[in-house]
């Protein structure tokens, strides 16, 4: 049996037969400068339009960050399923983006203090026999054997994986996507944050969906997280210590309450513990 | 309109999909380059059967040939891939902002699927090279290096053009495929339009027909060095 | 190596191999049938006939099999006399189903490139031979221009089975889970992305390695006859 090293060498090798690596570290952002990985499709968290400038909570959050800490903002534009990697790799030096704190994703890299947190939500159509479901159990039991999107990924899929295993999952890479196929009758359910779905009922082709009155909280099961924080690579501690205090102070003087106000209107800023 | 041809109007999405375009061209030159220089080195590897170097080579084609393409990508996608940073460093993309990373992993991974049939074409075009010419050249006490220049190099760029139009024409419908790590290439351009405007058909209708255009221009292209290369004869 | 990976993943992936035989296997014997037919029809003396399947190859050769796949399954799905109607919303409606329209469709323009250039190998004075011997029509192209047109073409029609069963790998982008849409999910739960590669790679070239058994097989005895 190969050791993974040596695995890892074989297989970079035979991809890259004759690019070599330099051996030169990765560069650093520019000091002043803090660049921030974000979804840019998932609204209204991250919304990022054809130039590449970015709206939403996060970009609110990210700007407060950046306020709060002197910096000078600088957004990059990542699919979600890719952020931890691109971190990893270097691609910029922080994560916000509606990211969820759990324990899979804190053995690749640290988090913040957790300084927002959203119910998760079911959305079925208007006539469906789950509509009218009130209490969680019942709700996914009652999946088993239907079709439900997630994004792929997300907390949302790591909980139907573990709780609603007989339901059929269908993973999405966007939001969009899913909404498409919902609107279409391709899944009967999507189970994402109350946020994203209530932009989805709000559109022309949301109108004969509704939620399912089950607020999913990450106190009924920890795969949905310990809230809402900035990712930041392992070995940035300095900086960790930097943005958990600075996120506090944003929290307490209500500036991210204000934010959520904006896009969400409703406050689903976390005091810090 | 069922349609949404005003919306992709109207939302300017018109100059977001030339634009992807223009980085789909791009990203597909790019990788057919060093495709082609992965070709060049691995295709005389083969031809010249240098040993343990040809088992290497063997097994890297056809690992790319036979594993699909999105995997490989997916690959280099995911994985926390500090060389992509470094040959990126190299390269000069310090701070890997914007497109710059993206790009980077995308030539990354065309370019190495792409040399992986340039090494086959390359080596099929050598073996097709008559040996009389080698062997004549040979007897006429032409040093291997000239010989390499003025009878095997020319005869093998010509021979090698049909089979590098078939790569260039598989390369640069592969580029769609990095679309799924996030480069504003054409196929992103479409799949963001189309999540946006609710309206999938006409955008990927539009990224299709660009598609095609780009193949069918390409086409005429190699066509006519196709032309200009061959041999003129006497009637 | 993680061997505890190991064990999580490879069951999983297994699952996806038998969608990815499923999915190249109906694929394949789909677009076999309309190839040929497109073959024919290119070679036929009509012009309408020709031309459109000359057309037909160009479209579906000349644009990525991602974005026909998307246009079949996010297009045609958006527009609502495909929805309203069973027997098209029961081919596009489902992802695996679609996949498999899209993989054929798409697998028959090079098919009846490759079947037209097996076709036209064929020597006229063996056509005009049986034609001499009273053979019908139907009869000279199932006993003489058929099996030797096949004959002809098998190599190359190896590798195009090779390129459908990477093609297969595309139905994950639109949920379909077969091998690749099982290793990308692991690959996000696990982050061990080097060891899922593996695992679903060598799946893959299994798959290959024996397509390419069979093919050379049955070319070895199409071709018995010839001296060795």
């Amino acid at each position: 049996m190969l050791s993974k090293g040596n695995q890892n060498m074989k297989l970079k090798s035979l991809l890259l037969a004759t690019i070599f690596s330099t051996g030169l570290a990765a560069a650093h952002a520019a000091e002043g400068e803090l660049s921030i990985g974000t979804e840019g499709e998932y609204p209204p968290w991250s919304m990022a339009d054809a130039a590449g400038n970015v709206t939403g909570f996060d970009a609110d959050v990210g700007n407060l960050l950046c306020a709060k800490l002197e910096m000078k903002c600088h957004f990059v534009v990542q699919a979600f399923d890719g952020l931890i990697p691109a971190l990893k790799a270097k691609r910029f030096d922080i994560i916000i983006s509606g990211m969820s704190i759990t324990a899979e994703r804190k053995k690749q890299i640290n988090f913040s203090v957790g300084y927002a947190e959203l119910a998760n939500m079911f959305v079925v159509k208007k006539d469906s026999d789950l509509a009218g479901v009130k209490d969680i159990e019942t709700l996914l039991t009652s999946l088993d054997g239907r079709t439900v999107g997630v994004q792929a990924g997300t907390t949302h899929a790591h909980f139907m994986e573990k709780r609603a295993s007989s339901a059929v999952l269908k993973t999405y890479d966007t939001l969009d996507q899913m909404q498409i196929d919902l609107a279409s009758g391709r899944v009967e359910a999507a189970f994402a944050d109350s946020s994203a779905l209530q932009d989805f009922l709000g559109r022309p082709d949301g109108k004969d969906f509704q939620f399912v009155d089950v607020k999913v909280l990450s106190t009924f099961d920890p795969t949905l997280g310990e809230g809402i924080g900035v990712g930041i690579s392992q070995e940035n501690t300095d900086l960790k210590a930097r943005i958990d205090k600075a996120l506090c102070e944003l929290v307490a003087d209500g500036s991210i309450g204000k934010a959520s106000q904006t896009w969400f209107k409703t406050d689903i800023s976390r005091p810090c513990q | 309109m069922e349609l949404g041809l005003w919306q992709v109007w109207e939302g300017g999405w018109i100059s977001a999909i030339l634009r992807g375009a223009a980085i789909t061209i791009a990203l597909g030159m790019a990788s057919m380059a060093f495709g082609a220089v992965i070709g060049v080195g691995c295709g005389l590897i083969k031809w010249a059967r240098i040993f343990p170097l040809t088992l290497a080579v063997d097994f890297y084609t056809s690992v790319v040939r036979g594993v699909p393409e999105l995997l490989i990508i997916y690959l280099l996608f995911f994985s926390s891939v500090e060389f992509v940073a470094r040959v990126a460093a190299a390269f000069g993309y310090e701070g890997l902002a914007g497109n710059g990373y993206a790009f980077t992993i995308a030539v990354v991974a065309i370019a190495a699927i792409s040399g992986a049939y340039s090494t086959e074409v390359v080596r099929g075009a050598l073996a097709a090279i008559p040996s009389g010419h080698i062997e004549a050249a040979r007897a006429l006490g032409i040093p291997g290096r000239r010989i390499f220049r003025r009878i095997i190099a020319p005869q093998m760029l010509r021979i090698a053009v049909p089979g590098m139009n078939n790569v260039w024409q598989t390369t640069i419908k592969d580029t769609a495929l990095v679309s799924v790590v996030g480069l504003q290439e054409l196929m992103r351009a479409a799949f963001v339009g189309a999540g946006s405007t609710r309206h999938p058909f006409i955008f990927y209708f539009i990224a299709a027909l660009v598609y095609l255009a780009i193949t069918l221009v390409s086409q005429g292209g190699f066509d006519w060095i196709e032309r200009i290369l061959r041999p003129r004869t006497r009637k | 190596m993680d061997f505890e990976l190991v064990f999580l993943a490879v069951p999983t992936l297994a699952k996806g191999l038998w969608l990815t035989a499923i999915l190249t296997i109906t694929s394949v014997a789909i677009g076999f049938n309309l190839g040929l037919a497109l073959a024919v029809m290119r070679l036929s003396k009509n012009r309408a006939m020709s031309s459109f399947a000359k057309g037909y190859s160009t479209v579906f050769r000349g644009t990525p099999l991602l974005v026909q796949l998307f246009l079949f399954y996010y297009g045609l799905g958006q527009l609502s006399f495909v929805r309203d109607n069973p027997v098209l919303w029961w081919v596009v409606g489902d992802g695996a189903h679609c996949a498999v329209m899209a993989l054929a469709l798409n697998t028959a323009a090079y098919t009846s490139e490759i079947l037209r250039g097996g076709l036209m190998s064929i020597p006229a004075g063996l056509v005009e031979a049986a034609q001499a011997c009273g053979m019908s029509q139907l009869l000279r192209f199932r006993r003489i221009t058929f099996p030797l047109a096949i004959r002809q073409a098998l190599p190359a029609y190896g590798n195009e089975l090779v390129l459908v069963v990477k093609g297969t790998s595309l139905a994950s982008t639109i949920t379909v889970l077969e091998i690749t849409g099982h290793a990308k999910r692991l690959m996000s739960q696990t982050y061990a992305i080097l060891e899922i590669f593996a695992i679903a790679g060598v799946l893959y070239l299994l798959i290959n390695l024996l397509l390419i058994t069979l093919v050379r097989l049955l070319e070895a005895r199409l071709t018995r006859y010839l001296p060795r």
